[in-house]
């Protein structure tokens, strides 16, 4: 039993890792309509930006904020640069999983042409342990669960009691609607791209700060996780994100005792394959339904 | 020709034959009826694998330095139409999740995650398939029978390659270019006109996902023997991608296209890089190999997003619509019915 109680405090790590990435992931999706395959290696990317920051002497904090305003700037661009042209010419569904896939190998395989396939760790001392119970935790995991709370806190902020927010919902919701009560729909995607970003780049930093060692796969083999997430909790719904994480990171955690830890994606896989069949649309969420993700 | 240049030969006409059947495959499933399945090469995968464990014999032979399921000594044909029927049946079962309508790009992504699950498991299950390590020592079929110097066994392969491409063609050309190929590119252009026709759409999506299924498998077990050994990290997602590539290059739809998509992305862009000078690591080599071919798909949609050789389209110009007189050979009375 206390074995269990442990693997619920290291599910809670994970959790509170895998929610920033996916609601940066669903939020994204939800108004923007575009499933960016390439997340997990921008994620990635951003790792080793603060990791190359700390290398020249950079405070960890300060070179973490700059990893997540890499992410940030990086979606940005993509989206510019990248993905709204291809929308602009027609290119739909299909054509665009393909676009971000692209981009996802290019951004990895271009962090494997400049690092090369060795693994690197941030400088993170894991500090002193404290216990609860059962549950044993670092100080960087409380770290980790900590920031995850704040980063909830402000998307929730953001999306309710900001106009911005209103808007992002509104495009989400029903973009040419949105569009016709004067909302600037390219705006509001740009800032979407921007949160997302910033979202991904924030995850893939605590990412690196709760495993040992990361490498350029790291980022598309955590992409898994979080498409289960972000499906369980109806993929473009925020809210249903951090309750999909939740499940899947505590969930992940608890089975990895019955079948072993390296087993303990296939977890998120058996869950996210029960949701497709029973429920594509999510659990919790109407908006996917709305969306036609599923008919 | 000296034996060396022999040997490079018949290896990259084997990898072309390969290719050409998993893009046929590939082009059937996606191409042709709109079925998006990104975990393509996981069909390659288990035909690959069938085939190995049915012609290597108890895992106890050699030393018992590898460890897999299902080991068996059956003669030449068999491991490698088993291979095919169990990629088929796969198809069957994977087709299911299919069945539940998903937005197209979505139904991609879930695929995905299938193929990376589908690594995932088979690298951390040492005892099912050998684990990261894969299998090593697949006999290469018939070639303790024929006892020929390996470059003319080479030459074999290459044969044996090229009538299943042969069978393999008669199959996809038959299917596209009939009624039910007609079916199938009415379900991509428009599934719900073609529920309202009456179509049974959904036994349409699971036959060509058993048919595409059973080609990749055989197209896979073709490669494992005449490799002779079969590897997780051979069949990761992106070599899905690849061969999506190869079809987008090629042209969707097109049976021709698949096969220059074949020629063109895996071979030439994955082999003839070999003749470039190396800059750098073997590591940097195959990132930008990634690289390239990440651009080339994203430079074909959008300058050519119908591909090299594009589909024949078969709809008629207004105007031009054959008259029944013009189709002698129509059976009339059946409208009649």
């Amino acid at each position: 039993m206390s074995q269990v109680i442990a693997a619920i405090g290291f599910g809670l790590v994970t959790a509170s890792i895998l929610s920033i990435a996916s609601v940066g992931f669903t939020l994204q999706f939800g108004v923007t309509n575009v499933l960016n395959i390439a997340y997990g290696s921008v994620m990635i990317s951003c790792a080793f930006v603060a990791y190359y920051f700390t290398t020249i002497g950079v405070p960890l904090i300060l070179a973490a904020a700059l990893g997540t305003a890499f992410g940030a700037v990086l979606s940005v661009l993509m989206n510019r640069v990248v993905y709204t042209p291809f929308i602009k010419r027609g290119t739909r569904l299909f054509g665009m999983i393909i676009v971000t896939i692209s981009m996802g190998l290019i951004i990895q395989n271009a962090i494997l042409c400049i690092v090369g396939p060795t693994f690197v760790a941030l400088p993170v001392g894991s500090g002193a342990v404290r216990r609860l119970g059962s549950i044993v935790l670092t100080d960087s995991q409380l770290v980790v669960i900590g920031i995850a709370i704040a980063a909830m806190l402000g998307v929730h902020v953001v999306l309710k009691y900001t106009p911005l927010g209103k808007s992002m919902r509104a495009a989400a919701s029903n973009a040419a609607l949105a569009r016709a009560s004067g909302i600037s729909v390219a705006r509001v995607s740009d800032v979407a791209w921007g949160m997302s970003g910033a979202l991904c780049g924030l995850a893939g930093v605590v990412l690196a700060l709760n495993t040992a060692s990361f490498q350029y796969t790291t980022g598309d083999e955590f992409l898994v996780v979080i498409i289960a997430a972000a499906v369980l909790g109806g993929i473009g719904y925020p809210y249903g994100a951090v309750i999909g994480s939740a499940i899947i990171g505590i969930g992940m955690e608890v089975a990895s005792i019955a079948v072993g830890s390296s087993y303990k994606e296939i977890f998120a896989f058996a869950i996210l394959v029960l949701v497709l069949l029973l429920r594509p649309q999510g659990i919790f969420a109407d908006i996917a339904g709305r969306r036609e993700v599923a008919a | 020709m000296n034996l060396a240049m022999q040997f490079y030969l018949t290896t990259l006409l084997v990898f072309l034959g390969v290719n050409v059947l998993a893009c046929w495959g590939l082009n059937l499933q996606f191409g042709v009826a709109g079925v998006i399945n990104f975990a393509f090469v996981v069909f390659q995968a288990i035909g690959a694998y069938t085939t190995a464990v049915l012609s290597m014999g108890p895992d106890t032979a050699y030393g018992g330095f590898q460890h897999y399921i299902l080991g068996n000594k059956l003669p030449f044909p068999l491991p490698l139409l088993i291979g095919t029927a169990v990629g088929a049946l796969l198809g069957l079962l994977l087709g299911m999740i299919g069945l539940r309508r998903l937005r197209s790009d979505y139904e991609a992504m879930v695929m995905l995650v299938v193929s990376v699950i589908a690594t995932k498991f088979v690298t951390s299950d040492t005892g099912l398939l050998n684990g990261p390590a894969g299998l090593a020592l697949i006999p290469h079929p018939l070639a303790s029978t024929l006892g020929l110097a390996p470059i003319d066994y080479a030459w074999f392969y290459v044969g044996l390659v090229a009538v299943s491409c042969a069978l393999c063609y008669v199959v996809v050309h038959r299917i596209t270019n009939s009624p039910y190929g007609r079916m199938l590119r009415a379900m991509r252009e428009n599934e719900r006109a073609a529920v309202a026709l009456g179509k049974n759409v959904a036994a349409m999506r699971l036959a060509v996902f058993a048919v595409g299924g059973g080609i990749a498998a055989l197209s896979g077990g073709l490669l494992a023997g005449f490799i002779g050994a079969w590897s997780p990290g051979g069949w990761l997602y992106v070599e899905t991608f690849t061969l999506f590539t190869a079809i987008i290059v090629g042209g969707m739809g097109s049976n021709l296209g698949a096969v220059v998509g074949a020629l063109l992305v895996p071979v030439v862009f994955l082999e003839g890089t070999r003749f470039l000078p190396t800059i750098g690591s073997s590591e940097v080599m195959a990132g930008l190999q990634w690289i390239v071919i990440g651009l080339l798909a994203m430079a074909f949609l959008w300058f050519w997003p119908r591909g090299i050789v594009p589909e024949r389209r078969s709809a008629y110009a207004p105007g031009e619509l054959p008259s029944q007189g013009s189709h002698p050979a129509l059976p009339l009375e059946r409208h009649s019915s």
